[in-house]
């Protein structure tokens, strides 16, 4: 009960814009008549499986990069990696500053286009700012505690396990949240290399001159975005342990 | 497919020798659009950000809003506004700038209202005290006290615009990105792969040059005393 | 009951007193970091009697921490041996070896997201004890400290305060029953007063259980009113004295130990006297509610001009004077938020502190559950020195403090 007092602002906000500009949406959905040219992409089964497209899309590069970003940062948060550490956090600082269709598109001629690709590219995309904040949420954890750990005989994995983990939580959870919400929104980006997503609605309202698709598309694509986002934020409340700021 | 062999490989380094040679001023002029574009867009952003939070750091309720407002403006994918700007304005450089001035104030107001309402009470207050107008106080203290936050927001800014300006060229806008979006539209084709990794490589140097620049700036105009 | 730290601490092992602690030995230990030219501790033999506490006391870079982490093998010796009782453990599983001992460090170094129970628990779970088990050890240690079991038992590090979190801490150290405790500055982030009474709780535990304990910390002081030994380290863990607290005082080894303990060592020597050891005045008691003309008549019998006002187990409330009393019917029931009380084993110092830090001219004592058992006034401490004194100064030829001129050379 009483962390459901001290909520903050953003838990309700999100929600609010959600439901305002969803159902505003969805009121001029039902309104409105599409042309044969536009039921075929707006039509709701079209439009069900170009949203369901792109979810899969995001979830698929998320658990991948979840996968390995966590562990890689844990890793690299260990002693014996204390040589390589700078190098890598140097190199994925570098990383960060490319630009996401490009790394997409070079990918693409590698691998070829496709739905593979695209996960391939997001998953690149995303590790960074997941590793940066698994590093960052471990280091900041007070090193006396850890010492206590191991001086009344915690072993280095149950030290990691059952107090560094805990404690870095909220702050993983966090980049989690925000690769999450990078993803969504260049999930989009897939439609360029031929993996449908709600980005090829926004293409295919540009190229063929129609509003009601691009607008559809971009609505469509900002609330999923506010909805993972939100939802995120969620799991951060109800994951930070109670102890924790 | 990728070429394993050193042969083919040192194959591909010649061809993007010969794919650089001769296009330097053709290179060098988007790369200076590139640049241009996220330097203004990033100016423009910054200037209204700062404006907006130096009308609202004062009141709780607003910053906390405005606060709330730009961290989930955020989330929108930047291909998504960009799509919505064409409505109205059109292909080309309008849309396109307005949608990278928008992203990159987000980061530039929050950081501005922490920075600002981070100042101690107790030194607004003395400053009120020794008869200083509230106008001075902002631009002699506040102001100078929040820059190495506000500094930081502009770093984040900046490097978030730099990226996101390669999608403009998919509505005709300037910079770099249309090498990118010319090297997909050719996929197979003869230079396709060096125009995309060249458009890719020249953008990361544009965000690391920017960022060398912004921590220069922030060594020289950070007042000694604040750390 | 044996009291084990005046006279000759060497003997006390075979005393009334409860040991459960297992003797230490220290065999040529060196600690040597690569990259220095100079050792971190040099080569260092130490010999720690089983249920005795020892406290580690040198400047900073002395290696006193090196040296206590050695023990507990949280930094590996780079030569040497370490026994335990009689197990040498310099190879033994480091992990394994410090779950059989307890470790205490500043500020408790508590899980700041497990409760009080759970941080307890720790290595009792690791152990593999049933939860039965585990509930009914954090009770017993929570009242060990002097924490309320009930009201503690779930709370968080962050909603405690500095003393209640180094208790908690103790009581953690102590959970799997270890032979040996160490702490490495455990009473350093509290103030004064708090400290004080932590200290006190220690020697009071360590009354009850006898383990061997060692303390590492940079208060003479502090060293002098908790150890029954104190070993005096100057840089590179060269050891200056290891003796007990009045031999060091009174016969300091070498100079470095005479400038250690300072030229001010004639009022150190109210480190040494426990208020247990001096006279203590009668009081007069009563309970809230009693009418005051008795209470007063009671007083006037006795020929004292103050009572001290007592709950239902004989704890302080308040100290009002004749006067007080006699402005009311019956006893008020006004707790006062002041009031100094010291424990038997407090030193005089402490007493002296207490007195100064509630401006009155004497300290409530009181017993282990913290029932008034008399008074100790301030002319009984002056006495005390007056005393130790003309003792220590007696045919010296020095001038004493009651011969002392303010402003001439002493």
């Amino acid at each position: 009960m009483n962390r459901l007092r001290r909520l903050p602002m953003d838990v309700w906000f999100e929600p609010l814009l959600i439901v305002v500009f969803g159902t505003g949406y969805i009121l001029w959905y039902r309104s409105t008549t599409l042309t044969p040219t536009e039921e075929a992409s707006l039509g709701w089964s079209n439009l069900r499986t170009t949203i369901l497209d792109h979810i899969t899309l995001t979830l698929t590069a998320t658990v991948i990069v979840v996968l390995i970003a966590i562990p890689l940062g844990i890793v690299l948060t260990r002693e014996k990696a204390r040589p390589v550490k700078p190098v890598v956090v140097n190199f994925a600082n570098v990383g960060q500053a490319a630009p996401a269709v490009g790394l997409i598109v070079l990918l693409t001629m590698w691998l070829g286009t496709g739905f593979r690709t695209a996960v391939v590219g997001l998953v690149v995309y995303a590790i960074l700012p997941i590793l940066q904040n698994t590093i960052v949420g471990i280091d900041q954890v007070d090193r006396r505690t850890i010492e206590a750990a191991r001086g009344i005989g915690f072993s280095g994995l149950r030290t990691l396990v059952q107090v560094e983990l805990p404690l870095a939580v909220p702050v993983i959870l966090n980049g989690v949240r925000t690769a999450l919400v990078i993803l969504v929104g260049t999930a989009t980006l897939s439609t360029f290399i031929g993996a449908t997503s709600l980005g090829t609605l926004i293409t295919t309202g540009v190229t063929l001159f129609l509003p009601k698709l691009l607008i559809s598309g971009a609505i469509l694509v900002g609330l999923l975005a506010l909805i993972i986002d939100w939802l995120g934020r969620l799991v951060e409340l109800v994951a930070t342990p109670r102890g924790v700021a | 497919m990728c070429p394993r062999n050193t042969v083919a490989a040192r194959g591909n380094l010649v061809n993007m020798w010969n794919y650089l040679q001769g296009r330097g001023e053709f290179l060098g002029f988007l790369t200076y659009q590139h640049a241009s574009l996220a330097f203004q867009t990033v100016l423009v952003g910054t200037i209204v950000a700062v404006l907006i939070a130096i009308a609202v750091h004062r009141l709780p309720l607003f910053s906390a809003l405005t606060l709330t407002t730009s961290r989930v403006a955020l989330t929108i994918p930047s291909l998504a506004l960009l799509a919505l700007l064409i409505v109205p304005f059109g292909l080309g450089v309008v849309p396109s700038f307005i949608m990278l001035a928008f992203f990159a104030a987000m980061p530039v107001i929050g950081n501005a209202i922490v920075g600002l309402r981070s100042v101690p009470d107790s030194v607004i207050e003395s400053a009120r005290g020794i008869g200083l107008p509230r106008r001075r106080i902002l631009f002699s203290v506040s102001l100078p006290m929040a820059w190495p936050v506000i500094l930081t927001g502009i770093r984040v800014s900046t490097q978030m615009v730099v990226g996101v300006a390669a999608i403009v060229a998919y509505v005709l806008g300037p910079g770099l990105g249309s090498l990118i979006f010319n090297g997909l539209s050719r996929l197979g084709g003869t230079n396709s792969v060096e125009m995309a990794l060249t458009g890719t490589v020249l953008i990361v140097v544009i965000a690391l040059v920017f960022d060398g620049l912004l921590v220069l700036l922030g060594r020289l105009t950070i007042a000694k005393g604040l750390s | 009951m044996t009291d084990e730290k005046t006279g000759s601490a060497a003997d006390t092992v075979a005393g009334e007193r409860t040991v459960t602690g297992a003797s230490i030995r220290l065999d040529g230990v060196v600690k040597q970091y690569r990259g220095q030219t100079k050792p971190a501790v040099q080569k260092l033999d130490l010999d720690i009697e089983a249920g005795h506490i020892v406290a580690f006391v040198g400047p900073s870079g002395c290696g006193k921490t090196t040296t206590l982490k050695m023990i507990n093998r949280l930094i590996e010796p780079t030569e040497g041996r370490i026994f335990i009782g009689d197990r040498d453990v310099t190879g033994e599983d480091p992990d394994k070896l410090r779950q059989s001992i307890g470790y205490v460090i500043q500020s408790g170094g508590l899980f700041p997201h497990w409760s009080v129970a759970k941080n307890i628990g720790a290595i009792p779970r690791v152990l593999g004890w049933n939860a039965q088990r585990i509930a009914e050890r954090t009770e017993y240690l929570l009242d060990l400290v002097g924490l309320d079991a009930a009201t503690f038992e779930d709370r968080l590090p962050k909603d405690m305060s500095g003393g209640q979190q180094q208790r908690v801490g103790v009581a953690r150290a102590l959970a799997a029953d270890p032979p040996v405790l160490l702490m490495d500055e455990p009473f350093g982030a509290v103030d004064p007063i708090t400290r004080g009474r932590l200290q006190d709780k220690l020697i009071a535990i360590q009354h009850e259980l006898g383990k061997t304990i060692v303390i590492v910390t940079h208060d003479f002081e502090e060293a002098t009113k908790l150890g029954d030994k104190v070993l005096i380290l100057s840089e590179g863990g060269h050891i200056e004295q290891y003796a007990t607290p009045e031999e060091i005082l009174a016969k300091p080894a070498t100079p470095f130990v005479e400038e250690f303990v300072g030229s001010g060592a004639t009022l150190a020597h109210l480190t040494l006297s426990r208020v247990k050891d001096v006279e203590h005045d009668p009081v007069v008691t009563a309970r809230i509610g009693e009418p005051s003309d008795e209470v007063i008549g009671r007083a006037r019998a006795q020929g004292v001009t103050w009572i001290v006002v007592v709950d239902g187990d004989g704890r302080a409330q308040a100290w009002p004077s004749l006067d007080e009393v006699a402005t009311k019917d019956r006893v008020s029931d006004y707790v006062d938020p002041r009031l100094p009380v010291v424990a038997p084993s407090s030193t005089l110092n402490d007493a002296l502190d207490s007195m100064l830090a509630a401006s009155q001219g004497g300290v409530l004592v009181t017993d282990s559950r913290g029932a008034v058992t008399g008074a100790l006034t301030i002319a009984t401490v002056m006495a005390v020195i007056r005393g130790q004194l003309s003792d220590a100064r007696a045919g010296d030829g020095h001038v004493t403090y009651t011969a002392h001129t303010e402003g001439t050379t002493p």
